[in-house]
């Protein structure tokens, strides 16, 4: 019970880097110092029915393999049989699907990309002799509690009794903790999380045959549904985003300690806009952001799996549903769940699954707290819209077509307006891409002897 | 401010949680129907109507009635008529059939909102649909202190608010968060609208001064354990519904003069 009431749901990693901010969506990695780490927007997949969860994490890292470590707090020990490699492909599934219409901007955004300086990574000799050191981690109140591989990860499970301790033995072992993490280690300490270290065992990654590295996927029970993003924070001031698709047999999932908001939907735009979606999309993203504040969460995407209208891509199929961690599709059975249950609670039979997709922009002043879920009844759904409608340019002389001509420039200027505002765009710029003529620009006497 | 509008704390309590309902929908990103709002009212006030005739009352108090469907639209959602309608019935009707020594065991719309989340899957909480944001919680503190004053009733916000904020500094303390971890979670714009707007209904909560205190750091107590240790985004909800049940229990320990609404008929009926 205890276990079960102080498990801590969700994943940590820190960047660990001696000199400059690091950055990562919530955690450590551990890199070489040379080494150029691009952190885009991190990609968290989160299916989750009752306490059972399957938790997976995108992988966003750029530098060399060989000096990759990553550390990531977790609500209980986790055994080999419950971490698994997932596939990104599935992930990148995800978000076309829900991405909003016709943007696919999360995918690449170089602009937001953060170069990394990172530090030394224990080797493997130095992991072995860790592992062989027991007696010093004892000392330390450090316990390797679990040693197993999967895939090209070799992966520690440790836990700790106090944060001096664990900064002792992560030291030791080779890794350097920016100033200030360790006393972002002790909350989680006392809440008792263990933390799961992962280093690249460069043999089993040729052997994969993969390009980069490959999620990982974590199952566990815990009545905690959250993402602390608070470790990740360690020494940053810049902004970073999480974008976290949650998979629930029905309902949204709302951010239960911060405001949950739609991004702006629906809404026509200038054409011209059409070839440069990603920029609108970033640029309205943070238009909004500064306008609720800093200190909420975005809601892009709230749908039925089974369906989408406009589709942005297929939905998936109940395969890749499954690789997406989605676990209840074969009703009460509970043997697609990793986690090892004791009391299986048998749930109504369901085959389906709803996603939320919910995009934050954190900085630490805005949010203290780390991001607690919640499941709703809410079966709304939500999409991100954006309506492009070309005027008709042919010929036409009836009175109808002279209204609409007459009508054009009023309803183009609302399209720019409406851009200017969404984006924060210079309106004279927004007009003359869309070759308005400014309606202020007309002399007033033309307006009254036409 | 006018005298009459001072003398029955439920103008202002209905006044002001109208404002609320209109800032939420005006600044805040709420999924709010308004024919469901309408509903609401229609089922409370219908229910008010038809159990006081029914019970033969005295009087049948829509005022009171008006409080739960404010209430009700502001704190819980729903997209589904029944759902809206029957936690609507379940709060008002709640009144009649829970009730002794003329008060009534739950606060109604707690009731409402708390049984449909057990009974149908058709209604949440949407616990950050205020944020964070310091003014507002300013405006619940201060136009919630109005009335709670009037009626009595500051004493028991204050206690709940001190109790819970003390709790919740000292594990923010243990565990070695900063303290803007603490200054967030206190923040927050449901915690102090439920401070001062749903916890001090003086016809449901205990009537003598300690009993009233003892009562309010119990449920924040309750609340803290079940937010912090189950894991129970709703605490807040469940926690004043389990205190309810022994409101009668401790009333009757600490004997105290009840709450009479400006204006009520006192006497053999109790008042709703």
């Amino acid at each position: 019970m205890l276990r079960g009431l102080l498990a801590l749901l969700g994943a940590i990693a820190i960047i660990f880097s001696p000199t400059s901010p690091v950055f990562a969506f919530c955690g450590f990695y551990v890199a070489q110092a040379d080494a150029k780490l691009f952190n885009r927007a991190s990609q968290v997949v989160i299916a989750r029915d009752g306490n059972r969860t399957i938790l997976t994490m995108a992988n966003d890292y750029q530098g060399e393999l060989k000096d990759f470590a990553l550390v990531v707090p977790v609500p209980v020990v986790l055994k080999q049989e419950q971490v698994r490699i997932g596939d990104q492909n599935i992930i990148n599934r995800l978000d076309a699907f829900s991405a909003p219409r016709l943007v696919e901007y999360f995918d690449e955004n170089p602009c937001d990309a953060v170069v990394l300086r990172a530090v030394p990574a224990p080797s493997s000799a130095a992991l072995e002799s860790a592992v062989a050191n027991q007696g010093n981690a004892a000392r330390l109140g450090v316990t390797i509690e679990e040693k197993f591989s999967v895939g090209e990860y070799d992966i520690l499970i440790l836990s700790a009794k106090e944060s001096d301790g664990l900064e002792t033995w992560l030291t030791q072992n080779g890794y350097r903790i920016p100033a200030g993490a360790r006393s972002l280690l002790q909350p989680y300490i006392r809440q008792q999380m263990k933390f799961f270290v992962a280093k690249v065992n460069l043999k089993e990654f040729s052997r994969s045959g993969a390009q980069s590295l490959r999620p990982l996927m974590m199952a566990f029970e815990s009545p905690k549904f959250m993402l602390p993003i608070r470790l990740g924070m360690v020494n940053a001031n810049g902004t970073q985003d999480v974008i976290v698709y949650l998979l629930t047999p029905r309902g949204q999932v709302e951010v239960a300690n911060y405001r949950t908001v739609k991004v702006p939907s629906n809404v026509t735009i200038p054409v011209y806009v059409k070839t440069e979606f990603g920029r609108f999309a970033q640029a309205m993203f943070q238009t909004a952001y500064e306008r609720e504040g800093r200190n909420v969460a975005f809601l892009e995407y709230a749908w039925d799996m089974s369906n989408c209208d406009p589709c942005s891509a297929e939905p998936l199929t109940p395969e890749e549903l499954r690789q997406a961690g989605v676990f209840w599709l074969d009703g009460d059975r509970p043997t697609h769940s990793l986690a090892p249950s004791r009391r299986p609670v048998r749930q109504p039979p369901t085959s389906r699954a709803y996603i939320t997709r919910l995009h934050v922009r954190y900085t630490r002043d805005r949010f203290p707290e780390d991001l607690i879920f919640k499941q709703t009844n809410n079966n709304e759904l939500f999409q991100g819209r954006y309506v492009l409608q070309h005027p008709f340019r042919g010929t036409a002389t009836c009175e109808a077509a002279k209204a609409y001509q007459r009508s054009l420039p009023k309803r183009l200027e609302r399209e720019a307006q409406t851009l200017a505002n969404l984006t924060n765009w210079d309106i004279t710029t927004i007009r003359r891409r869309m070759n308005l003529s400014s309606l202020d620009a007309i002399p007033f006497w033309r307006r009254l002897w036409r | 401010m006018p005298s009459f509008f001072l003398r029955d704390a439920r103008l202002p309590q209905i006044l002001f949680l109208s404002l609320f309902l209109v800032l939420g929908v005006a600044t805040r990103d709420w999924s709010l129907h308004w024919e469901l709002v309408t509903l609401n009212f229609l089922v409370c006030l219908g229910t008010q109507a038809a159990l006081s005739y029914l019970t033969r009352r005295p009087r049948w108090n829509l005022l009171s009635a008006m409080v739960t469907p404010l209430s009700l639209s502001l704190m819980l959602r729903s997209h589904t008529a029944w759902a809206v309608a029957l936690a609507a019935f379940l709060a008002i009707a709640s009144k009649f059939v829970f009730s002794s020594n003329g008060k009534h065991w739950f606060n109604p719309a707690n009731f409402g909102i708390v049984l449909s989340l057990l009974l149908t899957q058709e209604t949440w909480i949407s616990n950050g649909q205020w944020g964070t944001a310091a003014g507002l919680v300013l405006c619940f503190a201060a136009l919630g202190g109005l009335i709670t004053r009037r009626v009595g009733r500051l004493d028991t916000s204050v206690v709940f608010l001190l109790t819970y904020g003390g709790l919740e500094l000292m594990r923010v303390l243990w565990l070695g968060w900063t303290l803007d971890v603490w200054l967030h979670r206190m923040s927050s714009g449901s915690l102090w609208l439920f401070a001062f707007f749903m916890l001090t209904d003086p016809r449901s909560i205990p009537n003598a001064l300690w009993a009233r205190m003892l009562w309010a750091g119990a449920i924040a107590l309750s609340t803290f354990a079940l937010q912090n240790f189950w894991f129970v985004p709703d605490a807040l909800f469940y926690a004043l519904f389990g205190m309810s049940l022994v409101t009668a229990l401790v009333d009757r320990q600490w004997q105290a003069p009840r709450f009479e609404w400006q204006g009520s008929v006192r006497g053999a009926h109790p008042v709703y």
